[in-house]
């Protein structure tokens, strides 16, 4: 009885310790989402106000461009940037990498494991150190402070990860399914896409998520080769508020809560796949 | 429906050659099991013929037409894989009749032969479930009935049973027995299990090391084997093999003991000669004990070690000279560690091979 | 009647080069040949603002240059501390984290959920939050410092010299720790209960069997954590960028920082490409040390090719 009582207790105590870590791991994002919806004197107050007296949607307007004040920060140019941006590049990463990634899990050829860790080894380059020459390339082409430009940029930075995680993912499916598709009268290519591709549909749609979430995210890149409406993405953008004399928090955070609420709801509907999927093409080979 | 003919088949990886050679021809109809242990290229050989992989050297036809080029679908085979290989996604229904329609054909047609099929195979009540939701014996069913919808000219089974537990796999056998007897086809059926090889086949194809080392009859095979190999590899318990050495008429083995050169085989032997003496257990029996059978007799006394009571009949583990050898005891009694029998030797079902090649004395 | 052979293009052989064409293709044109470009750059006096000056071959100049420069070495130094810090950090919380999760069974998934939340934050809102949290006048750590009394003043989190540091390095640790935590704890679910069981009835305590059994097994999961986290170390570039911006007066110049600033505000793009070849060096150089670990560890554990 009194060992049972023990267990319990060590229980509860792990299971409230737990708890705490993690409340002090989200507590600055929550501080900034709160911030989101009070006025920004509310947020220099002397004493500070620790619970918003007040909340409103007055921020999110603001930057969007309703109501009375407005910032001087075109918002929603910056989130259609974004989203173009970071759509038209994942899909088009999804391809590469499907093909690519189909490629190492199905094939065995010369320089598999070569190519494979050249691939991985593109994706190390510092993000700001590619951005030099990619910089200097780009304004050349007119690429700078382009939208294809960025989803130039952005399909490459995919491509690998993208291709390890798919890579996985079809390993998973045994090759035989394909193999008696093929007996079954189906050319390698329906075999692929009646077959091999719905199994994987759930895997692949997961490897989009995270190439959509690191190209929505991308800063390092995007803030050196962009310049105006035409093509700042919404990580850019966030900074535009710092450049002002007095920084708007509140504004500032609710455009960190519009930026994060897309990946919030993305990252909830893959974790599980994503796990799986990356340890599984790391261990398993 | 298609007699299959591989001349000189290769096949290669690299620099590594896995299968030698391979002359076979198998009869339209004929149910051929392609027997080994494992990595003996008898899965290579299957997958050959169904264009799963190339052919690196020599010609496979089905029926008159050289194979060799055509991708799986154009061979009009069909394939039961190791692990079925059914589609998660799609119900027994549509995993059944999925090559009928890539076939583009009719819906009313597909209905009727996936129907047929599901009748043969007594899949009617589960029709609607996926593969998930069905047991290993029913996941069986369903892979052979995916086989026989599309009326292929042959079926090739790829290790089938190996999945499934004892009692299934010996139910499943039957199934596939009457399966050939209802759906007149030529077979491929590859195992490592020499009982499911007997038990099925018309024909026993015993593969070792990418070479074919006999083909036969699952009588000829098991009553004449053509070397040390297949003899050990065919039948259970496994033959006796014992290293001795042709001396004046006898069959001398290490440690004095001696038998006589059985007749038939002696004129195949000279003087001198080193060879292994095969006998299989149930040719090894304690006087009494024996099946009833005319023939050369010889009489050995054996002291028994250990012994196993099987039911019908008994395993006795005794010694010719220094070799561990096992014999059979019918209608048994009990037999106690130690005690001394005599045992008839059934010389006219003994074998001899020679030490050197391996190879049986007999006349081939 | 034989088909003829078919066209290259579909013969098994070369498939997979195909398949491959298109993402080959694309790092070509969008990694390797700027790489190619900026190696060349970094043996030129280029300026952005002197177009002429990318024909102008200086030599190893620009190495010399920036290897003879103190403020090079500084934020060099200052690099490779920040991430031997920051990643042992992350593996140890981060394993601590796994463990703890692991051990609860009531209400597990609740926090498997709250600890991928930092997942979740680009580094870009992960430096503006603790740039809001660390703010001297109204950052939230402050405010509570000084409501519970514990300080007086408003501690310059961001401008000393230590505490900026340490303000970057926590922002990171932030951002990563569950990067680890969550591999780590895919790598305890994945676990084989009969070994530990084995270990357990072998009379091992519960830190032999940790340290013999479950540590071992975790390797694996361990050196892919490490891979990823090598795959993006960098973007710790834009989190000081927002939080201090590699200040204040170089206080938490970092590699990345340090590059940005040459390269673009002062326009040295020579010097600048010279520099992010020694950050390149160093990214491939950590990569690849964990990459082949990995492999190691996977033909250990049987599972590979």
């Amino acid at each position: 009885m009194g060992r049972t009582l023990r267990k319990r207790l060590a229980a509860v105590g792990l299971w409230l310790l737990t708890f705490v870590l993690m409340v002090i791991m989200c507590v600055p994002g929550l501080w900034v989402v709160l911030t989101a919806f009070r006025p920004n004197a509310e947020v220099l107050a002397k004493p500070p106000v620790w619970i918003p007296e007040n909340p409103s949607l007055n921020n999110f307007a603001k930057i969007f461009g309703f109501g009375a004040d407005q910032v001087a920060i075109p918002v929603p140019a910056y989130f259609a940037n974004s989203l173009i941006i970071a759509l038209t590049s994942t899909v088009i990463a999804l391809l590469i990498g499907m093909s690519g990634g189909y490629a190492f899990a199905r094939y065995r050829f010369r320089f598999k494991n070569g190519l494979f860790l050249g691939l991985m080894l593109s994706r190390t380059v510092p993000g700001i150190a590619l951005s030099l020459p990619i910089f200097i390339i780009w304004s050349r082409l007119g690429l700078i402070d382009a939208k294809l430009g960025l989803i130039i940029v952005y399909v490459a930075l995919n491509v690998p990860f993208t291709i390890w995680l798919i890579d996985g993912f079809f390993r998973q499916i045994p090759k035989e399914m394909s193999e008696a598709a093929q007996v079954d009268g189906c050319t390698r290519w329906q075999a692929f896409w009646k077959i091999e591709f719905p199994l994987a549909k759930s895997g692949i749609a997961s490897a989009g998520i995270f190439a959509f979430l690191t190209s929505w995210n991308e800063y390092a890149l995007a803030s050196n080769l962009t310049r105006s409406t035409d093509s700042k993405t919404l990580p850019v953008g966030l900074m535009d508020f710092t450049a002002q004399f007095t920084i708007d928090w509140a504004g500032m955070s609710a455009m960190a809560v519009i930026i994060i609420v897309p990946a919030l709801i993305l990252t909830f509907l893959v974790q599980k796949h994503l796990i799986a999927g990356l340890t599984f093409s790391g261990v398993k080979g | 429906m298609a007699d299959i003919s591989l001349k000189g088949v290769v096949k290669r990886y690299g620099r590594t050659e896995v299968v030698h050679g391979i002359d076979l021809d198998i009869a339209h109809n004929e149910f051929v099991v392609l027997v080994g242990p494992s990595g003996c290229g008898k899965s290579t050989t299957l997958r050959m013929i169904a264009g799963l992989e190339d052919i690196s050297d020599g010609a496979i036809s089905i029926g008159p037409r050289v194979v060799n080029d055509l991708p799986p679908r154009k061979r009009n085979i069909s394939m039961v894989f190791q692990n079925y290989a059914l589609y998660p996604h799609m119900t027994v229904r549509e995993n059944l009749g999925f090559g009928l329609k890539i076939a583009k054909q009719s819906p009313a047609e597909i209905a009727r032969r996936v129907d047929e099929a599901a009748e043969i195979l007594g899949l009617g009540a589960l029709m609607e479930r996926t593969p998930a939701e069905l047991s290993g014996g029913q996941r069986q069913r369903v892979a052979m009935g995916r086989a026989i919808v599309r009326h292929p000219e042959a079926f090739l089974f790829d290790e089938p049973l190996s999945n499934l537990d004892a009692k299934l796999r010996v139910q499943m056998r039957t199934e596939i027995k009457k399966l050939h007897r209802t759906v007149k086809t030529t077979v491929v059926y590859v195992t490592h299990d020499q009982v499911e090889a007997m038990t099925l086949a018309d024909r026993i194809v015993v593969m070792k090391d990418g070479h074919i080392e006999q083909v036969g009859t699952p009588m000829e095979v098991f009553d004449h084997p053509v070397n040390t190999f297949v003899a050990s590899f065919i039948g259970s318990p496994p033959m006796n093999l014992l290293p001795a050495r042709i001396s004046d008429g006898q069959v001398v083995f290490a440690g004095g003991t001696g038998l006589p050169v059985p007749t038939r085989l002696a004129d195949r032997v000279r003087d001198g000669q080193e060879v292994t003496f095969g006998l299989r257990p149930d040719d090894l029996t304690p006087q009494g004990h024996g099946i009833a059978r005319g023939g050369e007799r010889a009489q050995l006394t054996l002291e028994v070690g250990l012994s196993e009571l099987l039911g019908t009949e008994t395993i006795l583990y005794t010694r010719i000279g220094d070799q561990e050898v096992q014999g059979k005891m019918f209608g048994p009694r009990d037999v106690a560690a130690g005690e001394r029998l005599t045992f008839d030797v059934a010389l006219d079902r003994a074998h001899l091979f020679d030490t050197v090649t391996g190879r049986s004395v007999r006349r081939l | 009647m034989t088909d003829r052979r078919p066209p290259f293009w579909q013969r098994e052989k070369y498939t997979p080069y195909l398949l491959l064409l298109p993402a080959v293709l694309t790092i070509l044109f969008v990694v390797l040949l700027p790489l190619i470009f900026s190696l060349y750059t970094s043996f030129t006096g280029y300026r952005l603002i002197r177009p002429e000056s990318l024909w102008q071959w200086v030599g190893l100049r620009n190495y010399e240059r920036i290897f003879g420069d103190r403020d090079f070495w500084v934020a060099f130094g200052r690099t490779v501390i920040f991430l031997t810090i920051a990643l042992n950090l992350e593996f140890l919380l981060g394993l601590g984290i796994a463990l703890l999760i692991n051990k609860i069974t009531w209400g597990q998934r609740t926090l498997r959920t709250i600890m991928m939340f930092p997942m979740m934050f680009s580094p870009i809102l992960v430096g503006y939050q603790f740039k809001f949290v660390f703010n001297d006048n109204i950052g939230i750590l402050n405010n509570a410092l000084q409501a519970l009394g514990l300080s007086d003043g408003a501690i310059p989190w961001l401008v000393d010299k230590y505490l900026a540091n340490f303000a970057i390095i926590f922002a990171e640790v932030w951002m990563s720790t569950s990067v680890f935590a969550i591999l780590l704890l895919a790598g305890l679910f994945a676990m084989p209960r009969d070994p530990l069981e084995a270990a357990k009835v072998d009379g091992c305590n519960a830190w032999q069997v940790f340290r013999h059994i479950t540590l071992p097994f975790l390797m694996p999961f361990v050196f892919i954590a490490m891979t990823i986290r090598s795959l993006d170390v960098a973007r710790a570039y834009d989190i000081v960028d927002v939080m201090t911006g590699g200040g204040p007066a170089g206080r938490t110049e970092l590699l990345w920082t340090l590059i940005a600033r040459v390269g673009y505000d002062n326009a040295r793009m020579g010097q600048a490409n010279a520099m992010a070849y020694v950050s390149i060096v160093l990214s491939i150089a950590f990569t690849y040390y964990f990459f082949t670990k990995l492999m190691a560890a996977r033909r250990y554990m049987g599972g590979a090719d």
